[in-house]
């Protein structure tokens, strides 16, 4: 079932939850809504499932109006973050909830086969006969998917349904609900707060802000193409690297830090730096240069450049070990940035070692530069 | 060792003596709630010819109980004692009929002039009884309910209704309406889910609250004393005729009135467990 939604408005009170929302997700797609909290994520779900009405604007399932038409006539499954299990009654009742009511009744026999199956698939199956009051969050977050997956639905409506797991186990529910049959042939549209997860299970991302979808698209497009400087903050850990300057004559980039600037061309030590990025803005105008920390590579001693990659020179300022990669955040000018780089170029750097810094200029990003009342937006480059 | 370890228990710089002080006012206290119970106690089984001794000693009797129960004297009590049970549990039962889906609704929807509604509804609470009493007097003479069962269990409603409402309306307000969403997406419809979901969840509340509700149901005086002559009179105005007469006859008065408390102390006792639970349960979130 196709999802859209249409210009829709819901405040409570004073507080605008949804502000103009558009909205579209296709016929059994995958679709990751990802928003910091308060961002109206759970409102537009919710919105869906014909929970809440919105004040203005429509929700459409394949291409309908649902205006006016009772959650359970919408055949959406939902999810909920609360998990919302019915706490006067075990697991297993639980699941067979919807498949005891009127509207998905299955024969007992039926119905104790399936929740066997779903319970199965989720690992929970010793724990059915317990009362909910008595699982663990992360156990009765299992049981809430599995009330959503019992079932036959059109869609499926899943609010954080992996938030509550310890990270070893929400890698692999991670794994395994995307493997899920339903999940695979059922429109899905998922809420989340996390990059990681949004990328890993995402068909289609779309970013949610103060109650507006702020870009949708594929993982490649919100990573390579994101739509603002907070788009571009949001995903990739650590984050990205924006660097203040401005916009010269030719559309190049100028870092803000002027004679001490540690940008250079070629393999020139630092000096006033250009970068040309072919950007489509006005000289002197204000401007941040993203580069990803996994996207800086370190120079190494005694390797010409080939002479197109520019070089920062800076000093390393304070690394950190991550596993097999190590984090070094590098100090040029008055700036840190971090980079991401393979322990075995790393582990010998000590703090106020200079060091080189190259990149691709494919992949720089230009952002305008952020102010109060927005973040700053991608400007398009030649470079890319 | 072992008062060593208990010393150190204590909380540092408390005194002991507090302890005991506080045990003291306590006692003192639980002598003075109970010295009436056990005053009518004493009165209700001395004979009637040693009523008005001073003294301590007296031959035990249930001499009292038996008039009272026996309905000698004239005076019906066990009549009245059933129409005490039916009014009250009439009235809390009707009370719950109407007053848990006001509460429900009251607590998930906002609708227009819903709070001057709960206001106004809880106002019959504060408004003193005495303010009505007489023109439903004439009311309930025209409309023919005076000294009916209908009569009395629909006056009780403004005190067992108010209550019910207002309390179980937090208990609605308690629990998250997600329950009943997801209720909703599960299929069922919303009638459904109020009976399946939020109806069992607020079971301990609706415990807690209709034994309150019958003992204010049970306890009212001015009602019955003005709205009822013999057919429908309760214990509480039915206890005082043994009072009237040529000679007030307390140790009557007093049995009828102990045996009149069995019933809110037999039915407190029954669902003491709820009521623990009851009180706690908002609290908890689970």
């Amino acid at each position: 079932m196709s999802i859209a939604l249409r210009g829709v408005r819901k405040t409570y009170g004073r507080t605008t939850a949804l502000d103009g929302l558009e909205l579209e997700v296709h016929e059994g797609e995958f679709f990751c809504l990802l928003g910091p909290s308060g961002a109206g994520k759970t409102t537009t779900l919710k919105t869906v499932a014909g929970l809440e009405q919105p004040d203005s604007g429509t929700v459409e399932l394949d291409g309908t109006d649902m205006t006016g038409v009772e959650p359970y006539d919408r055949g959406v499954a939902m999810c909920f973050e609360s998990y919302a299990l019915y706490p006067h009654r075990s697991a297993y009742d639980n699941l067979a909830s919807p498949l005891r009511s009127p509207r998905h009744r299955l024969p007992a026999a039926e119905a104790r086969d399936r929740i066997g199956a779903i319970a199965e698939l989720l690992g929970i199956s010793g724990l059915l006969d317990r009362p909910v009051g008595q699982l663990s969050n992360g156990q009765r977050q299992r049981i809430a998917l599995g009330r959503v997956l019992v079932r036959p639905a059109r869609a499926f409506l899943l609010d954080e349904p992996l938030s509550h797991l310890d990270a070893k186990l929400r890698q692999s529910m991670r794994a395994e609900l995307k493997a899920i049959g339903a999940v695979q042939h059922t429109t899905t549209l998922y809420v989340t707060h996390d990059s990681v997860e949004a990328l890993a299970l995402g068909d289609r991302i779309g970013v949610i802000r103060d109650g507006r979808i702020v870009q949708t698209g594929t993982r490649e497009e919100i990573w390579y193409r994101p739509y603002d400087t907070e788009v571009a903050r949001a995903f990739g850990r650590p984050r990205i690297n924006l660097l203040p300057g401005t916009i010269t004559e030719g559309g190049g980039f100028r870092s803000a830090d002027g004679g001490g600037a540690p940008w250079s061309r070629g393999a020139k030590t630092s000096g006033e730096v250009e970068l040309p990025l072919g950007a489509e803005a006005s000289p002197g105008t204000d401007v941040l240069v993203g580069v990803r920390p996994r996207d800086l590579a370190l120079e190494r001693e005694g390797h010409g450049t080939d002479g197109r990659r520019p070089v920062l020179t800076g000093t390393v300022y304070v690394t950190e070990v991550l596993g097999r990669a190590v984090e070094v955040t590098v100090r040029l000018g008055g700036q840190h940035v971090s980079l991401v780089a393979p322990r075995a170029e790393a582990t010998h750097l000590r703090p106020d070692d200079p060091v080189r810094l190259t990149v691709r200029p494919e992949n720089l990003l230009l952002f305008e530069a952020d102010r109060p009342e927005r973040p700053g937006r991608r400007i398009e480059t030649s470079t890319r | 060792m072992t008062r060593k370890s208990r010393l150190s228990e204590r909380e540092p710089g408390s005194k002991p003596w507090l302890g005991w002080l506080a045990d003291t006012a306590l006692i003192l206290y639980f002598v003075f709630a109970l010295f009436p119970v056990a005053w009518m106690l004493i009165l209700s089984l001395k004979p009637a010819d040693q009523l008005f001794s001073t003294y301590f000693s007296f031959t035990p009797t249930l001499d009292s109980y038996r008039t009272v129960l026996g309905d000698s004297e004239g005076i019906p009590f066990v009549r009245f004692f059933v129409n005490s049970l039916v009014v009250s549990l009439g009235a809390v039962a009707l009370s719950l009929v109407v007053g848990l889906p006001a509460a429900y609704a009251s607590a998930r929807w906002r609708f227009k002039g819903s709070e001057n509604l709960m206001f106004t509804l809880l106002s019959f609470r504060f408004a003193p009884e005495l303010t009505v009493i007489i023109p439903l007097f004439v009311l309930y003479q025209k409309l023919g309910l005076f000294d009916t069962y209908v009569g009395m269990v629909w006056v009780l409603q403004l005190v067992t209704l108010p209550l019910i409402v207002w309390i179980m309306r937090s208990y609605f307000a308690d629990l998250t309406p997600e329950l009943e969403q997801a209720a909703l997406l599960d299929g069922y419809t919303r009638k459904q889910a109020f009976f399946r979901v939020a109806l069992p969840l607020v079971k301990p509340g609706i415990a807690a609250v209709s034994l309150l509700a019958f003992i204010f149901a049970w306890n009212n005086f001015v009602f019955p004393l003005i709205l009822t002559s013999s057919r429908a009179q309760t214990v509480t105005v039915g206890a005082l005729s043994f009072l009237g007469g040529d000679r007030p006859k307390y140790n009557l008065t007093a049995a009828a009135a102990l045996v009149s408390v069995v019933p809110p102390l037999l039915l407190a006792l029954t669902i003491q467990r709820y009521l623990v639970r009851g009180l706690s349960f908002g609290a908890v979130k689970s």
